[in-house]
């Protein structure tokens, strides 16, 4: 049935190989520099904070989030016709939240201190504390609903519960993720009790981007290649739900922008005015990185074409990482109480060791999603279609 | 119980930064940290411009948002040190949220760790305590973030703890200017040339801090933050303006 997987051949090692090279050697770069400077080495202040690696982690996060929600589709909710990518998108939800806590943890003062600190003291009116609460039970029940489908327990008792409890786990992460920003009301730019919402539709966005992108580059980009149900779902269904996400997601960024540009309060509206849409790169990440691939997954005839599928599939991969690095920063921006100290707007790029960390991040979910394509059958369903009635309306 | 708070008249302030520089050395800040600085605003332009501006340590809240955001407890409110905020060092992950949750800016992170790290003590080897700088100081107290700031984690004002701590107990006010308690006074307030600093009990109807707040109508910054300084200050220019974007020119 796989024989199209050209991941599973020479390809796939190769694919891999590279991939964890390129890895060992951004985190060699960036490992460098702590030891050499520590974080200073980052371009983060203390009146910015948290910087690129903070983005890299939420867009890591959410995108694994994301990918839990869409294997759940066919796993919890019976969308029989998402099956075909349920265990890939199980597979890489939980490598790529692995990815993105590697990077997280070179962003931390002490990481290993973590290890113990949190457990003991027992913080539960911090967000940041149920967010490690509920990613290490994300990472745990998706381990184990792979382990699961490893063994070709698709149907059983056990296994439609751990789906649940994985899928409920996902959820949970996201929304208090989603929390730890929109709780904070000195931050105003992020204040914001729908964020939770906002981080589910785009988190599916970013997931639908990976699963979409990494689904074709198993197949070589070549549809024919593809088992025929996994065809039929990128010709059917895929589309569609794309555009329905992209659109939520455009909408939702649409009345943020609106209500934020409308406000008196310049600690948001001079947010949006003069750091996001003042910046080309998020006009470009906003106009290229998502409106226009809704667009064209608006229109009949593209929204099933294959290159169109993959171009659109990167292109949300950039917007939304764009995305939330404008969504981090720009809630550190505007001066807290600085005066004449910081006259404009706090300026950050990020610094190379910075982006060591991101490519590092990325380059290890490659990894990892090679040799996982290399050794695992991530392209594995349940032999038989759905029997009738357990099919919900799609 | 006491609640150590601080008044600052604004009516006397003039911005020379003694504070600023006293606790520098008192607490032997990192350099381009400031657990105390006078920050300036300036309003409206030529030739009706107008120039504030305020000092500004931690607030001590009585409802810290920085405390309850921290996930490793490192972050605390002691009630048994009048209701000063403190940061242990043992504890801080280096994680940074309390310093997003802060609305006052008022908390610093440093990690600068130099590639070839001597350790002094092997340098100049010496028995017993080493007191001076650049190592220890004699009150270093890593659970109260009293000391060298380590490399990782947050650092703060901590209202000088190790004086304030020494005070003879109920004591309602501390005064440079009263030899009994003048050693016991925050460095910033004893420094203060003009005396705009004032340093007391806010638990006990007596003390100096509260009749100033009383009758001079002391005001708390940012106070729709519902975080509640325990930091007053009275005269005119007590307010933070708005973020105002530097004009184009
Ligand atoms: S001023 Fe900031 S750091 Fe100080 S107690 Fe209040 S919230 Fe915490
Ligand atoms: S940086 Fe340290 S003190 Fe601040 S929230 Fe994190 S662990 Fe707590």
């Amino acid at each position: 049935m796989n024989k199209g997987n050209i991941l599973q051949g020479p390809m796939g090692l190769g694919l891999a190989v590279v991939s964890a090279i390129v890895a060992l050697a951004a985190f060699g770069y960036a490992f460098m520099d702590l030891s050499a400077v520590g974080h200073r080495s980052f371009n983060t202040s203390s009146q910015i904070p948290w910087g690129q690696p903070i983005a890299t982690y939420l867009y890591f996060a959410l995108a694994s989030s994301g990918l839990g929600m869409i294997a759940a589709l066919s796993l919890v909710f019976g969308f029989k016709q998402f099956l075909p990518i349920a265990k890939r998108a199980i597979f890489l939800s939980f490598v790529i939240l692995i990815s993105g806590m590697a990077v997280l943890a070179m962003e931390l003062g002490h990481v290993f201190r973590m290890l113990w600190v949190i457990p003991l003291n027992m913080q539960i009116e911090s967000a940041m504390f149920w967010m490690g609460v509920f990613y290490v039970a994300d990472l745990i029940f998706l381990l184990w609903k792979f382990q699961k489908m490893e063994g070709r327990e698709w149907d059983s008792k056990t296994s439609k519960q751990i789906g649940i409890a994985s899928f409920l786990a996902v959820l949970l992460a996201s929304g208090n993720l989603a929390l730890i920003f929109g709780m904070m009301s000195m931050r105003p730019f992020w204040f914001d009790g729908l964020m939770p919402i906002y981080f589910y539709l785009t988190a599916v966005a970013s997931g639908l981007a990976a699963v979409v992108f990494f689904t074709y580059l198993a197949y070589g980009f070549n549809r024919d290649a593809m088992p025929e149900r996994t065809r039929a779902m990128f010709e059917g269904p895929m589309g569609k739900l794309f555009a329905a996400v992209l659109g939520g997601t455009v909408l939702f960024i649409a009345v943020r922008a609106v209500t934020g540009l409308y406000t008196n309060n310049p600690e948001i509206s001079v947010v949006w005015r003069d750091f996001l849409f003042a910046s080309p790169v998020y006009q470009a990440s906003l106009w290229l990185g998502i409106v226009a691939p809704f667009v064209i997954m608006l229109v009949k005839g593209l929204r099933s074409n294959p290159s169109m599928q993959v171009l659109v599939s990167m292109a949300v991969f950039a917007g939304l990482f764009a995305e939330r690095y404008f969504f981090v920063v720009g809630g550190q921006v505007v001066p807290l109480f600085r005066g004449t100290w910081e006259w404009g707007l706090i300026q950050y790029t990020p610094s190379l060791t910075e982006w060591a960390l991101t490519i590092m991040g990325s380059a290890m979910l490659f990894a990892l999603y090679a040799a996982g394509e290399r050794f695992l059958n991530l392209s594995d369903m349940p032999a038989e279609p759905a029997p009738e009635g357990a099919t919900a309306a799609a | 119980m006491t609640k150590w708070g601080m008044v600052i008249d604004l009516d006397k302030c003039t911005g020379c930064q003694a504070c600023t520089t006293a606790c520098a050395m008192e607490n032997n800040t990192l350099p381009g940290e400031n657990w105390q600085d006078v920050l300036y605003y300036s309003e409206g332009s030529y030739p009706t411009a107008k120039l504030t501006w305020l000092p500004r340590p931690c607030m001590q809240c009585e409802n810290p948002s920085c405390v309850a955001v921290c996930p490793t407890r490192a972050t605390y409110k002691d009630m048994d040190a009048g209701g000063i905020v403190f940061v242990d060092w043992n504890k801080c992950i280096g994680c940074k949220y309390c310093m997003i949750a802060c609305p006052y800016g008022v908390r610093f992170y440093a990690d600068e760790k130099p590639v070839v790290e001597p350790d002094v003590r092997d340098v100049f080897p010496g028995t017993g305590q080493l007191h001076a700088p650049p190592y220890q100081g004699p009150h270093d107290d890593a659970v109260r973030g009293i000391g060298i700031q380590p490399k990782g984690v947050v650092s703060k004002c901590t209202f000088c703890y190790h004086k304030v701590s020494q005070a003879p107990a109920g004591v309602a006010d501390l005064d440079e200017d009263n030899p009994e308690t003048k050693e016991f006074t925050p460095a910033c307030v004893r420094t203060c040339p003009p005396k705009a600093r004032y340093f007391g009990d806010l638990d006990n109807p007596e003390s100096e801090v509260n009749r100033l707040i009383a009758d001079q109508r002391g005001v708390r910054l940012k106070d729709h933050t519902g975080n509640r300084p325990q930091v007053y200050y009275l005269g005119s220019g007590a307010d933070v303006p708005a973020y105002q974007p530097p004009k184009k020119s």
